[in-house]
C-alpha cells in the first residue's frame, strides 16, 4: 500500500531565475548568451524570409506572398493606418511592422522545437524595444510642439486650482515611467513567467514519471505533460498576444504624440 | 456642408482606444507616485502611516483626473 502512495520529492530542482542565465561563449556582462544567438538569428530569418517574398511578386499572390501580404497589412492598416490616421502613418510602418514581427518571432522560439527560448524573457530585450518607442515618441511630441509646448501641453485642461500642483506630477510621471516601463515590463512578465510555467511542468513531469516512486506518482507525471502541452498551447496565444499589444500601444503613443488636442 | 454634431468615439476608434490605455497608465501612476513619496516621508519622519495615506491619495488623485479629462457632458 505505501508503495502506491509513496512521495519522494527530494531531488527535483524546481525551475528558476538561473534558468534564463545560459551564456554560450564566455562569461559575465559580456557574454555570448544563448537570447543574444537566437536575437541575430532572428533578425537573419526575417531579412532572409523579407527578401524572399519581395523578389518576385506577382499579382496573384501564391501562399507565401499571401501570408506576408497579411501580416504587413494587419500592421499597417488596423494598427499604424487606424490608429495613427492615414495622414502621416506611412512614416511609421517599418517600425511597427519591425517590432511587431521581431517580437513575435522571439516569442515563437519560446515553443519551437530548436530552439526553445523567448529571447523577450531576458529583459533587456524588451527594454531595447522600449527604449526605441520611447525616444521616439517623445521626439515626434516636442517637434511638434516645442519643448516648453510639449510639457505646457501635459497640464490637464479642466482641473482647477491648487489639484494641479498634485495631477502634473502624476502627468509628467505617466509619460516619463508608467507608459515605457509597463511597455517593457508587460511583454517581459508575460514571457518569463510563461517559459518558467512550461519548464516547471515540463521537468516536473519528468521527475514525476521518471524518478519518483510510487504508481501515483507517475499518474500525475503524466498529468503534468498534458498540463505541458495545454499551457504550450496557451502560451502560443500569449505570444501573439503581447506581440500585437506591444506594437498597438506603440502606435497609441506614437499617435497621441503626434495628436493636436494638447 | 452640413456639420455632423459631435458623437462619442465608438470602441472601435482610436480615440477611445487610446483613452482606456491611458486611464490604465493614470490608475497605475498615482498610487505608485504618492505611495512612494509618502513611503520616503515615512522613512524620513519615522512614521508608518504616510504610506497608506499616499497610497489612497494618489488613488483618489488619479481617478479624479481621469474623470476630468474624460469627462463626457
Amino acid at each position: 500500500m505505501s508503495a502506491l502512495l509513496a512521495v519522494r520529492a527530494d531531488g527535483f530542482v524546481a525551475p528558476d531565475v538561473s534558468n534564463f542565465w545560459q551564456p554560450i561563449f564566455g562569461d559575465g556582462p559580456w557574454a555570448i548568451t544563448r537570447a543574444c544567438i537566437l536575437f541575430t538569428l532572428s533578425g537573419v530569418v526575417i531579412a532572409w524570409w523579407l527578401l524572399a517574398v519581395t523578389r518576385k511578386l506577382t499579382v496573384v499572390p501564391g501562399r507565401l506572398q499571401y501570408f506576408t501580404e497579411s501580416v504587413y497589412g494587419l500592421v499597417r492598416n488596423s494598427l499604424a493606418r487606424d490608429l495613427i490616421g492615414s495622414r502621416d502613418f506611412l512614416r511609421f510602418v517599418p517600425l511597427l511592422f519591425t517590432l511587431f514581427v521581431l517580437i513575435l518571432l522571439n516569442n515563437f522560439f519560446g515553443v519551437v522545437p530548436p530552439f526553445l527560448f523567448p529571447t523577450m524573457s531576458r529583459i533587456g530585450f524588451p527594454v531595447a524595444l522600449m527604449l526605441v518607442v520611447f525616444v521616439t515618441y517623445h521626439y515626434l511630441g516636442i517637434r511638434k510642439h516645442g519643448v516648453g509646448g510639449y510639457f505646457k501641453g501635459m497640464l490637464p485642461s479642466g482641473v482647477t486650482g491648487p489639484l494641479v500642483l498634485f495631477i502634473y506630477p502624476l502627468e509628467l510621471l505617466t509619460y516619463f515611467f508608467t507608459r515605457p516601463v509597463t511597455l517593457a515590463l508587460r511583454l517581459f512578465g508575460n514571457m518569463f513567467a510563461g517559459h518558467l510555467l512550461l519548464l516547471l511542468f515540463i521537468t516536473g513531469g519528468e521527475f514525476l514519471v521518471v524518478e519518483s516512486q510510487g504508481f501515483l506518482m507517475k499518474i500525475a507525471g503524466a498529468f503534468s505533460y498534458l498540463m505541458a502541452f495545454v499551457m504550450t498551447m496557451f502560451e502560443i496565444l500569449v505570444q501573439f498576444l503581447q506581440a500585437y499589444i506591444f506594437t498597438l500601444l506603440s502606435a497609441l503613443y506614437i499617435a497621441g504624440a503626434l495628436a493636436d488636442e494638447h | 456642408m452640413v456639420e455632423e454634431a459631435p458623437r462619442p468615439a465608438a470602441p472601435d476608434e482610436p480615440a477611445s482606444e487610446i483613452a482606456a490605455w491611458t486611464v490604465l497608465s493614470y490608475l497605475i501612476t498615482g498610487p505608485l507616485l504618492y505611495g512612494g513619496l509618502g513611503y520616503l516621508l515615512d522613512r524620513w519622519l519615522g512614521t508608518q502611516f504616510l504610506v497608506g495615506v499616499g497610497l489612497v491619495g494618489g488613488m483618489a488623485l488619479s481617478v479624479y483626473l481621469v474623470s476630468v479629462r474624460y469627462r463626457t457632458r
